[in-house]
């Protein structure tokens, strides 16, 4: 998110401030957005916590809660009697998946990274059974993944594929290697992923294995891999931390819409 | 083990507790009319007290999202038919987006600003000055996004404050010769800061989809920067990928499977 210079200057909470959020946590978010998007850039000072205090109509005591936190995040730093600067962000170590080399980059990221298997068995709860093997077009079987990069988790993942597939897959290779490749080498070939993806707060477990508190935003994102007759060949879905893997595309115009403005992966 | 939810985060337990559960019954993970886990798995589940649990399901019964029967436990009410909702909005999006038709548009910000660092870090050729623009968009009253706009002063004049109440700045530049060509976008979760909640009518802290794109054209002139925050439960970034036939397939084999599929990816997701 991008808070222009004129939003800064609006209150926290007020009046119609939701129970249960602290002022300081929502200055907090605000302040922490601004270091996220680069609003305010490493290196430069933040505004003094009197400007803070003034701005968002709010105590010394919130300012510096929300600070602190920073602070203890190491986003910040605070040198005394010259104020507090952004800190370096280590945005070069976050892993990126191109949408529009998804295929060259789903194996590349597999090698760069490890994955744990925390679960590889049959039998769905049923009301997810029934729609998936009618995708899959016979049982399915959960694989789900902890990835870790330089030893952090950062992505937790579900994929699921037929009984059949799962049978001659060598749980080993799963380590290291993205299920994408281990179903090329079976064959058919995938030609085709429908991807799609949103925001979710993390559950009990997603924040347990990847480290997070309850309700951190996480980005989910659902892929079909399909074959060349458009059989579904697995199902995957996962949830990811937005600070470690960040999701990249580029799009060109796809001028046979005239007049919308419709785009598509750039080829 | 569970891990306890973190008191230090700023947040109530009780508020995590709930925004977890209202996003399970808002996806339809709990479907209409099915039993949540009872509190003492509520318990277990997330590591708090009874009370935190309580003061959660309270705030759900109060809006109307489950039910509570003495005796027989907690039940979901209307989770299907958010969801059904939730996809329906994806529809008409996808459909009558740039339209303007059952969608509205406010325009929140209109003001002239120095380029924010982090755009001319990232393109230096943005310019020192830009037209930022904050809008909302709705459908059937129902906030469904939240946009933040930066046009480079050299197009400023075109994006009249007359012309964004009508259309969107892309096409408003489009019909006026500044053809879109290029983009780049990355897509990433956010949480709802106070302006987000306050426009989008989600808890502080709530989970949101950010896709920030930045647009040229085909000389490679920017077009604008734009930052699109949408509520989950209104909207699904969908990509088709298509695979293109690598080299060692590239024969007769790989041509046919060419023409029944596409070697391109459509981006259907946003505007």
């Amino acid at each position: 998110m991008t808070p222009p210079p004129a939003t800064r200057h609006r209150s926290v909470g007020g009046r119609r401030s939701p129970t249960g959020v602290a002022r300081y946590y929502q200055l907090y978010e605000l302040l922490s957005n601004a270091l996220n998007d680069g609003t305010i850039p490493p290196g430069t000072a933040l505004p003094s916590e009197p400007t803070l205090v003034t701005r968002h109509r709010v105590s010394r005591t919130t300012v510096r809660r929300a600070l602190e936190r920073l602070e203890r995040e190491n986003r910040i730093v605070r040198l005394r009697g010259s104020g507090t600067f952004a800190r370096q962000t280590h945005d070069t170590k976050k892993l990126c998946l191109n949408l529009h080399t998804f295929f060259e980059d789903i194996p590349a990221i597999a090698g760069k990274t490890s994955a744990t298997l925390v679960r590889f068995k049959s039998g769905l709860a049923p009301a997810v059974a029934r729609e998936l093997e009618l995708q899959l077009g016979e049982n399915a079987q959960v694989i789900q993944r902890l990835r870790k990069h330089n030893g952090i988790p950062y992505q937790l993942s579900t994929t699921y594929v037929p009984e059949s597939v799962a049978r001659s897959i060598r749980q080993d290779r799963l380590r290291r290697e993205s299920v994408l490749t281990v179903l090329d080498r079976m064959g058919p070939r995938t030609v085709k992923a429908e991807h799609s993806m949103t925001a979710i707060a993390a559950d009990a477990t997603a924040a347990r294995e990847l480290r997070v508190a309850l309700g951190t935003p996480l980005l989910r994102m659902r892929v079909s891999l399909m074959d060349g007759k458009g059989k579904v060949r697995a199902v995957y879905e996962g949830v990811s931390r937005p600070d470690r893997l960040k999701v990249r595309a580029e799009l060109e115009r796809d001028f046979g819409v005239k007049p919308r403005i419709l785009w598509r992966l750039k080829r | 083990m569970p891990r306890r939810t973190n008191s230090r985060t700023g947040i109530a337990r009780y508020q995590q507790v709930y925004t977890v559960l209202a996003q399970a019954l808002a996806e339809g993970t709990i479907g209409a009319g099915q039993a949540l886990p009872s509190e003492p798995a509520l318990v277990r589940r997330y590591g708090v007290s009874r009370t935190t649990v309580r003061r959660a399901l309270e705030r759900l019964a109060e809006e109307g999202s489950i039910i509570r029967r003495r005796g027989s436990g907690t039940f979901a009410r209307s989770g299907l038919q958010r969801a059904e909702s939730a996809k329906k909005m994806t529809r008409i999006l996808d459909d009558i987006r740039g339209l303007g038709t059952n969608t509205r548009s406010t325009v929140l910000q209109f003001t002239k600003v120095l380029t924010p660092e982090f755009l001319l870090r990232e393109s230096p050729d943005f310019g020192e000055s830009a037209l930022l623009i904050r809008r909302l968009r709705s459908i059937d009253g129902e906030p469904i996004a939240l946009m933040t706009i930066y046009v480079p002063e050299r197009l400023a004049t075109l994006v009249t404050p007359k012309r964004i109440r009508a259309e969107a700045v892309r096409v408003i530049l489009d019909k006026l010769g500044h053809r879109a060509a290029t983009a780049e976008q990355v897509t990433s979760a956010v949480a709802a800061d106070p302006i987000a909640s306050r426009h989008l009518k989600c808890p502080v802290g709530a989970a949101l989809l950010n896709v920030r794109k930045l647009v040229r054209d085909a000389d490679g002139q920017i077009l604008d920067y734009t930052s699109f925050v949408y509520r989950p439960d209104c909207y699904e970034l969908n990509t088709n990928i298509a695979r293109f036939p690598s080299s060692v397939t590239r024969n007769s084999t790989a041509r046919m499977r060419k023409s029944q599929t596409g070697t391109r990816g459509k981006d259907r997701g946003s505007p």
